[in-house]
C-alpha cells in the first residue's frame, strides 16, 4: 500500500558487529578445516626456519617491479649472447658423458695429490723419464692422454 | 549399403569407408591419421585458405579439405614431399604470427596454431616473422583485431558472411598486405558490426580476441605494453626452438586452468536458448565460449549473450532485503524480511481468504523456480492465482496450438526451420528478437536456396532480405491466412491423404472459411488478389513449410485466433510431423516456454495438466499432503483488475518488472498502490519494486543451478558459475524460506530434487532428470520415462485420443483502427542490443555507448508532412497516456506508422500508451494496437542513433572469404607446386 519510493536507508552494522561476524566466520572455517590448517602452520614454520618465508614475502611484495626490472635489464643488447647461450649450455650438459668425466676428475685429483708430494726443486733427466715409462701408472696416464689427443683431433 | 560400397578410400595403404559427400579431411581425421589443419572446422566447413592440409590424392598434391571423398581415391599423407608441402604452409603461417605463447592471453590450451605446430613437431622457423604495417584496431566495444597476429585464415569472414550473415567482414586480397576489413575499411566501431562476437569465437588464435580476456587470462600477460613487448622478445630469445617454447607455455596454460573457471550456462536473453561456457576469474567474466555441440546455437551467439553480462556485477544490485518504512525503504536482515512476508501472508489469508493473494512467476527464472512458485501458491496458500509473463507475449500462440495440434510449443527444432524449403515469418522481427535463430534462416536463404517470406508492418532486416515482403494492414493476418487456406482448398491443392489420416473437423472448418474470399481478404489486408493467389500457390506446392511468428501476431485482440489460423493452414497443407515443417511461435524470453510448462499458470499444473481435472488434483493432493483449490485462478490481467475491484490484496512478483512491461502502466501502477502487501523479488530496485512493501534481492542465472526450456521445448541445464553475490539468494531458496516460515518444510538442497519431484508428477516430463541433462545434453519434451524425447513432434500423430489434429473454425471482425484524432499507428518491438525494459543490458557500458537510448522511428513521408527531421522531439499521446522521445527518420517504417522499441523504462516507455485491450481468448494485452496523435516538441536535433551504431554501417555481402582472389595473387604459389619444383 504505497506510492513509488526510491530512498533506501542503508543497513549499517557497527564496526564491532562486523568484526564479530567476520571472526565467527573465520572461526567456523578454522574448525571445519582443522587438519589442513595445522599442516599449513607446520609448512609456514618450516619455511620460516629456513628463512624462505622472508624471501618469499619480500619477493611477493616487489613482484611487479622486480619482474619489470629484470625484464628491462635482461632485454639489454649485452645479455643477448648470454640468453642465447643459456639454452645451448643446457643442451650441452645433456650431451656430456658425466660418468666419463667423473672418472677423469677422480684421476685428475689423484694426479694432483701425487704432484704435490714432489719437491718443487726436484728435476728429471731423459733417463728418469724412460724409467718412469716402465711404471704402469705413468704408462696408463700417457696412453690415456694420447687417446684423448687422438679423439680431439678427429672431431 | 551399395551406396557406401562405392566410397572406399585408401589412406596410406589402408582402406576406409567414407560417407557419400563427406569431406576428405574429415575422413582422414576420423581415420586417426594426423594432418595439420588450421582454417578447417566442422562448424564452418572448408575455407581452403591455410594450405596446411595438403595430401596426395591419386598422385596429385591437393588440399584435403577441398576434396569430397570419391570411390577409389588413393590418399597419401606421409610421403616426404607431402610433409614438405605441409611444412611450407606452416612456415608461411609463422611468418604472419609471432609465437609468444607464455605471455599471450590466448594461451589457454585451445590455440589452434600452437597445437598444430606442436603436433606437427615443427622445431624451427625457416623464415623470420614479418609484422604488417597496420595498427591494432581497438576501437570496438568488445573485441579487437591485431593484424600482426592474423594469419588470414578467413574463419572470421566465413562466420560473419555465412553463419551470422551480418556481412561486415571481408579480407581485401587485392592490397599489398591483405588484412581483414570492416565494411569498406572503417574502424570496427564505425562499421555495421553487430558485435555478435563470433569472429572472436572462431579465430584460431589471438588475432581477433575478446577484450575481456586482455591482460586477464595469463599469469604474465597483465603488463604495460612496453614490458609486454620486451617479454615477447625475451620469450623468443630464451625459448629457442619451438619445443621448449611449447613446454613452458603448455605448463603456463595448465596453471591457468586452476585460476579460470569454465562453467556451462544457458543464455537468459531470448527463447533461442544458446548455451556456452562462461569463463570467470573470481567474479569477473572474461569471456563467453560457445561450443560446436551447443545444441541450439552451435558456435553462434548475439551481442547480449556474448558480451552482455556486466549487470551481474553492477553496483546497483540489491544486496539486502528492503522493507518499506513510511517514505523510504530500510535494509534489513533476511530473517526479518522473510518473517514479515510470512506474517502478512498469513494475516491476509486468514482475514480475506486465499484468493486474495496473487503470484507472478518469471520467464527469466528457472523451471524449478516456476514449479516452486506455483507450489507455494497452491500448496501453502491454497490459491490458483498464479501466472507468469508469457501472458504478455505467447499465451495466444499456445492457445492456438492447443486448439489444433495439442502441444503448445514449437513443432520441431531450429534445425527444422533451417532445413524448410519455405520459411514464413509473421509479425516477427527475428533478426533483432531471436538473432541466432534468424541467422540460421539467413544462412539457409543465402546458401541453400531456402525461400523466405516475411509478413510485417515494418521493413526490418528480415524484410529487407526476404524473397517476398508483404505488409498486411495491422491486425489482419488472420484474414489473409484464412483466405489463402480457402483458395488452396478451392484449387484442390490441399494435402488430401494427410487430412484423411490425421485431421478431424474438416467439413465444419471448410464451411467456416466461406466469408474469407480473396476479394474480402484483399480489402481487409491491402494485399492484392494476385499476390494472395501466388502465395497460396507457393505455400501449397512447397515441399516443406515452417511458419515462425511472434508478438506481431499474438499481441492483438485476435492473437489466439490468428495463431490458430496459422496452424489451420499448416494442417491443410500437411505441414506437420515431417522434418522442415511446423509451427514455431518464437518464445521471447529464455524460459517463457518452461515457466508455463512447470505450472505457473492459473489453470494448469506442471505439463499442462488441468487444475479442473479431479484426478490431477488428487495426484497433487496426495503428493503435497494438502487439500488443493479447484477451478482456475486469475491471470495477470485479472489480478490487476481484481486489485482495482478490491478482490485481491496481496501480490508476490518474482523477477518481472510488471510496472513497465504490462500494458497501460498507469493503470497497473495505480493498482500496486492499492495493495495491502506487495512483495517484489528482483536483482534491482525496478520500477515495480518501487511500489513494494518488501523487496527480496535475488541472484541471476550465473549464480545458480537449474534448467531453462527454450523455444524448441529443449530443457537445458545451467550450472552455477559464480557464488551468489553477498546478501542475495537464488529465487528457489527464497521461495523455500517463505514456505518454511509458513510451516511447510520442503527441504530441497539442490534444484535437481525439485526437478525430480516435478518429473515424478507430470507425464510430460516423466523421463527428465539432471543425470540425463549433464553438460550439453538436452531433452526436448515430451520425455518418456525411459528418456526418449521428441525433437520433432507429431511424427506419430497428435496428442488427442484418436491421434488426430483438429481444424478450428474462426471468424473475423476488425476492432482496431486509427481514427481522425488518433491518426498514427504505433508499432513496437525489440532492439537487438537490449533486453526487455533494459535493466540488464543498459548496465553494459559497451552496449550503452553504442545504443544509449530508445528512439522513435518515423517514416520519411510522415516527417515531411509534419515538418520534422532527424533528432526531432515528439510527444505521442494515446487515449491511455503519453510518451516522449527523439525521432529518427527511416525507411524501416512507412506512412502513418511509428515504431517505438520496447526497451526503455523512462519517458519513452511504450506502455504509457497501451491500454486495457486484450486478446479475447487469453487476456494477453494487445500491445500492438495503439493509435496515437503526435505533438512536435522540437523540429530537429541530435540524432538518437550515435554515429557508431551498427545501423549506420554499410555491410559488404559476399559468399565466404573469396579464397580464389588469394590464389590469383602474383605472389601466391600453391605450396604443393613449390615443393615439386
Amino acid at each position: 500500500m504505497g506510492k513509488a519510493i526510491t530512498n533506501i536507508n542503508r543497513y549499517s552494522v557497527s564496526e564491532e558487529e562486523k568484526r564479530d561476524k567476520d571472526f565467527a566466520e573465520v572461526k567456523e572455517a578454522v574448525a571445519d578445516n582443522k587438519d589442513a590448517i595445522l599442516k599449513g602452520i607446520q609448512l609456514l614454520k618450516a619455511l620460516e626456519e629456513g628463512g624462505t618465508l622472508d624471501t618469499a614475502y619480500a619477493f611477493t611484495n616487489a613482484k611487479r617491479t622486480a619482474l619489470e626490472r629484470v625484464v628491462q635489464e635482461i632485454s639489454k643488447e649485452q645479455y643477448t649472447p648470454l640468453l642465447e647461450n643459456l639454452p645451448s649450455l643446457i643442451f650441452l650438459i645433456g650431451e656430456l658423458d658425466v660418468n666419463g668425466i667423473r672418472d677423469l676428475t677422480k684421476r685428475l685429483n689423484k694426479g694432483i695429490e701425487e704432484m704435490e708430494q714432489v719437491p718443487s726443486d726436484e728435476k728429471s733427466n731423459v733417463l728418469d723419464v724412460m724409467k718412469a715409462l716402465k711404471d704402469p701408472d705413468v704408462n696408463r696416464s700417457l696412453t690415456m692422454m694420447l687417446g684423448f689427443l687422438r679423439g680431439m683431433g678427429r672431431s | 549399403m551399395i551406396e557406401r560400397d562405392h566410397t572406399v578410400v585408401t589412406i596410406n595403404g589402408t582402406e576406409y569407408l567414407g560417407e557419400p559427400g563427406q569431406n576428405l579431411l574429415e575422413l582422414i581425421q576420423s581415420s586417426g591419421q594426423s594432418v595439420p589443419a588450421i582454417c578447417y572446422t566442422e562448424s564452418l566447413g572448408s575455407i581452403q585458405t591455410c594450405d596446411t592440409c595438403i595430401v596426395q590424392v591419386n598422385g596429385e598434391l591437393v588440399r584435403a579439405c577441398g576434396q569430397t571423398v570419391e570411390a577409389g581415391m588413393s590418399v597419401q599423407t606421409e610421403l616426404p614431399h607431402v610433409h614438405k608441402s605441409q611444412k611450407e604452409a606452416l612456415d608461411r603461417i609463422l611468418e604472419k604470427h609471432e609465437l609468444y605463447c607464455t605471455v599471450c592471453d590466448y594461451n589457454n590450451g585451445s590455440c589452434e596454431i600452437h597445437n598444430t605446430m606442436a603436433e606437427f613437431g615443427l622445431e624451427h622457423q625457416s623464415r623470420p616473422f614479418q609484422p604488417t604495417t597496420y595498427n591494432r584496431d581497438e576501437s570496438g566495444s568488445f573485441y579487437r583485431y591485431d593484424p600482426d597476429q592474423c594469419i588470414l585464415c578467413g574463419r572470421c569472414v566465413e562466420v560473419c558472411q555465412d553463419v551470422q550473415v551480418n556481412e561486415t567482414l571481408t579480407i581485401d586480397w587485392e592490397r599489398q598486405e591483405p588484412r581483414v576489413i570492416w565494411d569498406n575499411d572503417v574502424p570496427i566501431d564505425q562499421s555495421s558490426c553487430v558485435n555478435c562476437g563470433q569472429c572472436s569465437t572462431v579465430c584460431p588464435c589471438n588475432a581477433m580476441m575478446e577484450k575481456g580476456m586482455e591482460g586477464e587470462a595469463g599469469f604474465l600477460t597483465d603488463q604495460k605494453p612496453g614490458i609486454l613487448k620486451s617479454m615477447i622478445e625475451l620469450t623468443k630469445k630464451v625459448e629457442t626452438g619451438y619445443g621448449p617454447l611449447f613446454a613452458v607455455s603448455d605448463t603456463e596454460a595448465e596453471m591457468r586452468e586452476s585460476r579460470i573457471k569454465k562453467t556451462k550456462t544457458v543464455c537468459t536473453y531470448c527463447g533461442v536458448g544458446c548455451s556456452f561456457d562462461v569463463w570467470t576469474k573470481d567474479r569477473e567474466v572474461l569471456k563467453v565460449e560457445p561450443h560446436p555441440e551447443s545444441p541450439a546455437n552451435g558456435i553462434s551467439t548475439c551481442v547480449k549473450g556474448k558480451f552482455g553480462w556486466d549487470y551481474v556485477n553492477s553496483e546497483e544490485r540489491l544486496q539486502r532485503p528492503l522493507l518499506r518504512k513510511g517514505d523510504h525503504f530500510e535494509e534489513v536482515e533476511w530473517e526479518e524480511a522473510i518473517g514479515f512476508v510470512a506474517k502478512r501472508m498469513k494475516e491476509i489469508k486468514a482475514e480475506k481468504g486465499s484468493d486474495h493473494l496473487g503470484f507472478i512467476s518469471s520467464s527469466k527464472a528457472t523451471n524449478e523456480e516456476s514449479y516452486l512458485m506455483q507450489k507455494l501458491a497452491r500448496q501453502v496458500i491454497g490459491t490458483n492465482n498464479i501466472d507468469n509473463c508469457s501472458r504478455y507475449c505467447q499465451t495466444p500462440a499456445t492457445k492456438g496450438l492447443f486448439r489444433t495440434v495439442g502441444h503448445g510449443g514449437d513443432s520441431g527444432s531450429i534445425d527444422d526451420i533451417a532445413s524448410a524449403e519455405l520459411v514464413m515469418t509473421i509479425g516477427s522481427n527475428t533478426a533483432e528478437s531471436h538473432p541466432v535463430l534468424a541467422s540460421r534462416i539467413k544462412r539457409s536463404q543465402k546458401l541453400f536456396n531456402q525461400k523466405l517470406y516475411v509478413f510485417d508492418l515494418r521493413k526490418h532486416e528480415m524484410a529487407k532480405r526476404a524473397d517476398k515482403f508483404i505488409q498486411p494492414k495491422s491486425g489482419t493476418d488472420l484474414v489473409w491466412l484464412s483466405a489463402v487456406t480457402k483458395y488452396i482448398l478451392d484449387q484442390g491443392w490441399e494435402d488430401r491423404s494427410f487430412l484423411e489420416n490425421w485431421v478431424n473437423h474438416f467439413e465444419e472448418y471448410r464451411e467456416s472459411l466461406e466469408p474469407f474470399t480473396l476479394e474480402y481478404a484483399s480489402d481487409m489486408t491491402g494485399i492484392s488478389i494476385e499476390e494472395l493467389k501466388q502465395l497460396a500457390d507457393t505455400i501449397a506446392h512447397a515441399e516443406s513449410v515452417a511458419v515462425c511468428w511472434a508478438m506481431g501476431v499474438t499481441q492483438h485482440m485476435r492473437g489466439a485466433d490468428t495463431s490458430t489460423a496459422i496452424s489451420n493452414l499448416l494442417l491443410i497443407t500437411g505441414n506437420y510431423g515431417k522434418p522442415g515443417t511446423g509451427a514455431y511461435p518464437l518464445r521471447g524470453h529464455n524460459n517463457v516456454q518452461g515457466c508455463s510448462d512447470f505450472g505457473s499458470m492459473p489453470s494448469f499444473y506442471v505439463g499442462y495438466e488441468k487444475t479442473t481435472d479431479e484426478d490431477v488434483r488428487g495426484k497433487y493432493e496426495k503428493a503435497w499432503g494438502v487439500e488443493l483449490p479447484g477451478g482456475t485462478g486469475k491471470d495477470n490481467h485479472q489480478m490487476i483488475e481484481a486489485i482495482h475491484d478490491g478482490d485481491l490484496s496481496a501480490m508476490y512478483v518474482m523477477g518481472e518488472d510488471t510496472g513497465i512491461v504490462d500494458a497501460n502502466i498507469n493503470y497497473v501502477t495505480a493498482a500496486f498502490e492499492k495493495l495491502d502487501l506487495f512483495i517484489v523479488q528482483d536483482l534491482f530496485l525496478t520500477k515495480t519494486a518501487e511500489y513494494a512493501d518488501v523487496v527480496l534481492p535475488a541472484s541471476p542465472s550465473l549464480e545458480k543451478d537449474g534448467t531453462f526450456t527454450n523455444t524448441e521445448r529443449r530443457i537445458q541445464r545451467l550450472y552455477k558459475a559464480l557464488e551468489p553475490l553477498e546478501g542475495t539468494k537464488p529465487d528457489w531458496q527464497i521461495i523455500q524460506l517463505i514456505a518454511q516460515a509458513l510451516g511447510f518444510d520442503w527441504g530441497y538442497s539442490h534444484p535437481s530434487q525439485i526437478m525430480e519431484e516435478a518429473a515424478g508428477l507430470a507425464e510430460m516430463f516423466a523421463g527428465v532428470s539432471y543425470e540425463r541433462l549433464q553438460g550439453y545434453q538436452t531433452l526436448q519434451w515430451p520425455v518418456q520415462a525411459d528418456g526418449t524425447d521428441e525433437p520433432l513432434l507429431f511424427t506419430d500423430g497428435f496428442p488427442f485420443k484418436d491421434k488426430k489434429a483438429k481444424l478450428f473454425p474462426l471468424e473475423f471482425e476488425l476492432q482496431y483502427d486509427t481514427s481522425e484524432e488518433y491518426d498514427l499507428h504505433v508499432n513496437n518491438g525489440r532492439l537487438l542490443e537490449h533486453f526487455h525494459e533494459g535493466n540488464m543490458t543498459y548496465k553494459s557500458e559497451g552496449i550503452a555507448r553504442k545504443t544509449p537510448n530508445a528512439f522513435i522511428e518515423v517514416s520519411e513521408e510522415l516527417a515531411k508532412e509534419r515538418g520534422i527531421s532527424e533528432g526531432a522531439e515528439v510527444k505521442l499521446i494515446s487515449e491511455s497516456g503519453e510518451a516522449t522521445g527523439v525521432v529518427t527518420v527511416t525507411d524501416r517504417v512507412k506512412g502513418k506508422e511509428i515504431f517505438l522499441p520496447l526497451n526503455d523504462s523512462g519517458k519513452s516507455a511504450v506502455n504509457f500508451l497501451t491500454d486495457n485491450r486484450v486478446d479475447k481468448d487469453t487476456n494477453t494485452p494487445a500491445y500492438k494496437e495503439i493509435a496515437v496523435k503526435m505533438k512536435v516538441l522540437k523540429k530537429k536535433g541530435k540524432s538518437p542513433i550515435p554515429p557508431n551504431n551498427h545501423r549506420r554501417g554499410h555491410p559488404v555481402p559476399q559468399i565466404s572469404v573469396r579464397v580464389e582472389d588469394k590464389w590469383k595473387r602474383e605472389d601466391y604459389q600453391f605450396p604443393g607446386s613449390q615443393v615439386r619444383r
